[in-house]
């Protein structure tokens, strides 16, 4: 009896194991890495026909399409599968024309705009793209309050009329000079509606538009029910789309984009060959990858090797919105000149990043037009730091001062000034502490016995930041002036919040100060800075306690000046292209600096990472030719360029 | 009859309740949230296109208007029971017009799969090598065992599944790194085999810990019941020592054993958040987290709706099986 239950156990537990090791027996074997192998990939294709691509974030909603409706994912896909008149390539800054042949046509007085359709664009399902389909997605939108764009459409658009197949005319409610906007993309716009399919449609709210109708160069596969990943084909007549229009290129047969998590397991996934193209990932999990796939690389191929174009740039700010010790500008600059951004940058960045005085990111088109021609500005600027004793806090060697840092750490440097100010930024404040606390004297702080600072009141002076450590780079910049500003005698209580609440306490201005991002800093690779001010205009002003998401403010600091207020106004009148644009950018920016209204640090960087085991073409800062910023809806332009590498041999 | 009145109607009365007063808390704490998920539909808005602000009000108020939050909160509470009751949870508010029921859908099956068997598994093993090394506790084997469980069991389950990934899917690399399984969901051994394929390291790593967990507590009781008069008539009685383990010291144990199970169970429909992050498999506890951000109130009112019925039923059934389990009860 005793045997005979011995033996049932024994026979239940080896059959466990068989049924578990025929189950592994010919996954675990797919795990060679030659360019035409089969993969782990969720997909039964060959491995060398598919770019797979980092998702950004897991979708919750799958097999659903409707872009035009807030809350359906759209990173990566909309470059794919949707189209629109114009987009602004991230990285030259060129516009591109896409389905309109030209740029937007306005009259004199901007009431008027002209837009003219390229002619041969094909939807996936043979019918082709004209006038009929702009028109109808721009009424469609306007007559469906709470989908994207219908409200702007409805607040500008009198009428859109059709002249031709290839024509079509705007009539605007007001003078609007930057109207064409909306159809322009940085990462998202408004995306045409096929008018064949739309017009039948009962309820545009909940229709999922899928399988969807495509104007890009690809069409969607499959997807998987959890959301971790798609997969989109290219289509047979991808001549017939835009991007294939183009740049008269193919692209890869299938682009898979997969959510694989943090920073550690798309490392994995690359040193796998399991991840072609990665949105961005923290600095060890970029050297991890390096040591262990000597196919991989950021923007440059050595040191700083991160991507630094991104139109953005880092920042602490002060909550502005109440009376407090940080309305004085003199504390601002005390605490700016008692910061060391060399220190920053290196230690506590890793020395990949250009640093930026001015609220604008230093990419090198943007460079060309604000910081190299403010520079003699900022060399000149002065400020007071006691009555009549003036102070100039610029420091243009900090390129040379990273540079320097580097050296040390075995890295070759070049040694023109032009390649390192192109490398780490062209100048930013010099590391004061002795005039930082000259300023705080003159404005009744003192120091205890300890050396630490007390406000005007006599209060022990701590201040409280908030910050998203999951966006790391803020978070370390906030640990950096944590250190330096303990350093000056300051305590920094730093209180770190989840992406949402911190969102939150930063829209509603819960916080006295943040490190952050954008606000003011936005660049959008264009000379306009309309997009990145309009919001900052007092007539959005929303104070603290109400949510600037709900009035359009962009002020989250609650920023006010009138000079502000009167360069946003000019700024709104005039077309983007207009001279002036840029005259008004850099008064701005002056502004912006002289009241120090936050302490703008480095540019943003993105460890955009591509593996080039199976396929090559990605844009590199040897060949700059288009945006690497695939999730972008410009980034169907980017996949279009990519091909076979060297012994990858697509099927398809 | 008696029965059924004294002992199972106050049962199913208590159960109606709990699942009444956990909708009615679910329904409030959202609400108390600093977050509003029209307000961070506009954040979210804003940060991807170019947003005119002059448009923003009245897209506010088309947004309002479209999640339904309008009225008061004592309609808003009236008008979910009333869709509640229809079995419609209404459409998740950050992922807008989807319904809450497709999201809870798409997770909810891999979930109850992965944390139902890994639950079972373990309470299983748990409790027979809990008891046999409460039982036999002079022998090495024994010993050995005691010894590994109890190392185990104070480690933090996410460094245990940190390992688990970096040893099988980094060094060795041998197991998937993302999703539940491979293809199409079929009816083939192509894509059930793709489902354990997917799994084992999860599993592993859930069975691992809770079996850990079962065995120090049925070890414990093991060691209280070995010395009770039964078991010493039992053994004095010369029954083998599979009998004596099997229906007098595992049947004794088993009446905290099978409340840890039911509310195990229950706890199914909260699903694990750090499972699915580290192995990047499907379910619904990310879902839930993200809910919880993003302060999706019908997103949550659906899973916890789903968590509140299941643990208050299971600890039904549990209660209602204690007269099977226990004949003292059914004497009472």
């Amino acid at each position: 009896m005793q045997n005979r239950s011995k033996l049932i156990i024994l026979l239940g537990l080896v059959g466990i194991n068989i049924i578990l090791l025929t189950a592994c027996k010919d996954r675990a074997n797919t795990t060679e890495s030659t360019p035409s192998s089969k993969s782990q990939l969720p997909v039964d294709l060959p491995r060398q026909d598919i770019l797979v691509v980092d998702q950004i974030f897991r979708y919750s909603v799958v097999e659903n399409f409707n872009l035009w409706m807030p809350g359906i994912p759209s990173p990566t896909r909309q470059g794919l599968i949707m189209d629109s008149l114009w987009y602004i390539d991230q990285e030259t800054g060129q516009q591109i024309n896409a389905l309109s042949t030209a740029s937007p046509r306005y009259n004199k007085d901007f009431t008027q705009m002209t837009v003219k359709l390229r002619s041969g664009v094909y939807w996936s399902d043979g019918v082709e793209f004209t006038a009929d389909d702009l028109v109808f997605t721009v009424n469609n939108l306007k007559s469906n309050p709470g989908m994207l764009w219908s409200t702007e459409l409805e607040l500008f658009v009198k009428e859109v009329k059709k002249i031709d197949n290839y024509t079509v005319i705007f009539e605007l409610k007001d003078s609007n000079p930057r109207f064409h906007y909306q159809f322009t993309i940085r990462y998202n716009g408004v995306w045409m509606q096929p008018k064949h399919v739309w017009q039948n449609v009962e309820d545009p709210m909940t229709f999922k538009f899928n399988p969807p109708v495509s104007l890009g160069a690809y069409e969607y596969a499959d997807s998987d029910p959890s959301g971790y990943w798609e997969l989109f084909k290219r289509r047979k007549d991808w001549e017939r789309a835009t991007p294939g229009i183009l740049t008269g290129k193919p692209g890869p047969p299938y682009i898979m984009s997969v959510f694989y998590g943090d920073s550690g397991r798309k490392a994995m996934a690359i040193t796998r060959h399991e991840l072609d193209m990665v949105q961005n990932v923290d600095y060890e999990a970029f050297q991890a990858i390096l040591k262990k796939t000597p196919t991989a690389r950021s923007w440059y191929k050595e040191f700083p090797w991160a991507y630094p174009n991104e139109q953005s740039a880092r920042y602490f700010g002060f909550n502005l919105g109440s009376e407090t010790v940080f309305s004085n500008k003199d504390v601002r600059w005390a605490l700016t000149l008692a910061l060391d951004i060399v220190d920053l940058q290196t230690e506590y960045i890793g020395g990949v990043a250009r640093v930026t005085a001015i609220p604008h990111p230093a990419s090198p088109p943007q460079m060309e037009l604000y910081h190299t021609p403010l520079e003699s500005w900022l060399k000149e600027l002065q400020i007071e730091i006691e009555d009549g004793i003036f102070y100039r806090p610029y420091d243009d060697a900090v390129p040379k001062k990273i540079a320097a840092w580097a050296q040390k750490q075995g890295h070759s440097m070049p040694s023109s000034d032009e390649e390192l100010r192109l490398l780490f930024g062209t100048g930013w404040w010099k590391h004061d502490p002795k005039i930082a606390e000259r300023l705080l004297l003159k404005n009744g702080f003192t120091r205890n016995t300890n050396g630490e600072w007390l406000t005007p009141d006599g209060e022990l002076w701590t201040i409280k930041m908030i910050v998203a450590p999951d966006e790391v780079e803020i978070y370390r910049l906030a640990i950096g002036a944590q250190d330096q500003w303990a350093d000056f005698g300051l305590k920094l209580e730093i209180e770190t919040l989840q992406r949402d609440p911190y969102y939150n306490r930063n829209l509603m201005g819960e916080f006295e100060a943040i490190s952050s991002w954008s606000n003011a800093s936005d660049g959008d690779a264009t000379a306009d800075k309309w997009k990145a001010i309009f919001g900052l205009h007092s007539q959005f002003y929303t104070p603290n306690g109400k949510s600037t998401a709900t009035t359009g403010s962009t002020n989250t600091l609650r920023v006010k000046s009138k000079e502000m207020d009167q360069i946003i106004d000019e700024l709104d009148q005039i077309h983007p292209e207009d001279d002036r644009v840029v005259e008004l950018g850099r008064e701005f920016m002056k502004l912006w600096v002289e009241n120090m209204f936050s302490i703008i640090t480095i540019s943003f960087k993105n460890f955009t990472t591509v593996d080039q085991y199976y396929w090559t073409g990605f844009p590199t800062n040897e060949n700059p030719f288009v945006q690497p910023l695939y999730w972008f809806g410009g980034g169907r332009f980017t996949f279009q360029n990519v091909a076979p590498a060297a012994g990858n041999t697509p099927k398809q | 009859m008696n029965l059924l009145k004294s002992y199972f109607l106050p049962r199913l009365s208590q159960w109606l309740i709990t699942i009444l007063i956990g909708v009615t808390v679910t329904f409030i704490l959202p609400r108390l949230l600093p977050t509003d998920p029209v307000e961070r539909t506009l954040s979210t808005l804003s940060s991807l296109q170019t947003m005119d602000p002059r448009a923003v009000e009245s897209l506010k108020e088309a947004l309002e208007d479209l999640y339904g939050l309008g009225g008061s909160p004592f309609e808003q509470y009236i008008n979910y029971w009333k869709r509640l009751i229809r079995g419609d949870l209404g459409p998740s508010l950050s992922a807008f017009p989807t319904p809450v029921i497709e999201i809870i859908g798409a997770g909810l099956p891999w979930t109850v799969g992965l944390l139902t068997c890994t639950i079972f598994i373990s309470w299983i093993l748990g409790i027979v090598l809990g008891t046999l090394a409460g039982y036999l506790p002079k022998k090495l084997w024994c010993q050995i065992m005691d010894k590994i469980f109890i190392s185990i069991y104070p480690i933090p389950y996410y460094i245990l599944a940190l390992i688990l990934v970096m040893a099988f899917c980094y060094h060795f690399q041998v197991f998937p790194l993302v999703g539940g399984a491979s293809g199409k969901p079929e009816i083939s051994w192509s894509y059930l085999s793709s489902i354990l394929w997917h799994s084992f390291l999860p599993a592993t790593s859930l069975i691992v810990g809770s079996t850990a967990f079962r065995f120090i507590m049925a070890k414990a009781l093991t060691s209280t019941i070995i010395a009770s008069d039964y078991v010493n008539y039992a053994e004095t009685a010369g029954l083998s020592r599979w009998r004596i383990v099997l229906f007098y010291v595992i049947r004794n144990t088993l009446l905290p054993q099978a409340t840890d199970l039911g509310l195990s169970i229950g706890g199914i429909f909260s699903g694990t958040v750090i499972t699915e992050i580290v192995f990047s498999y499907p379910g619904i506890g990310y879902s839930l987290y993200m809910g919880l951000l993003q302060a999706d109130f019908n997103l949550i009112l659906g899973i916890t709706v789903f968590s509140i019925v299941g643990i208050a039923t299971a600890a039904l059934l549990v209660d209602l099986s204690y007269p099977l389990l226990d004949p003292r009860v059914r004497y009472k």
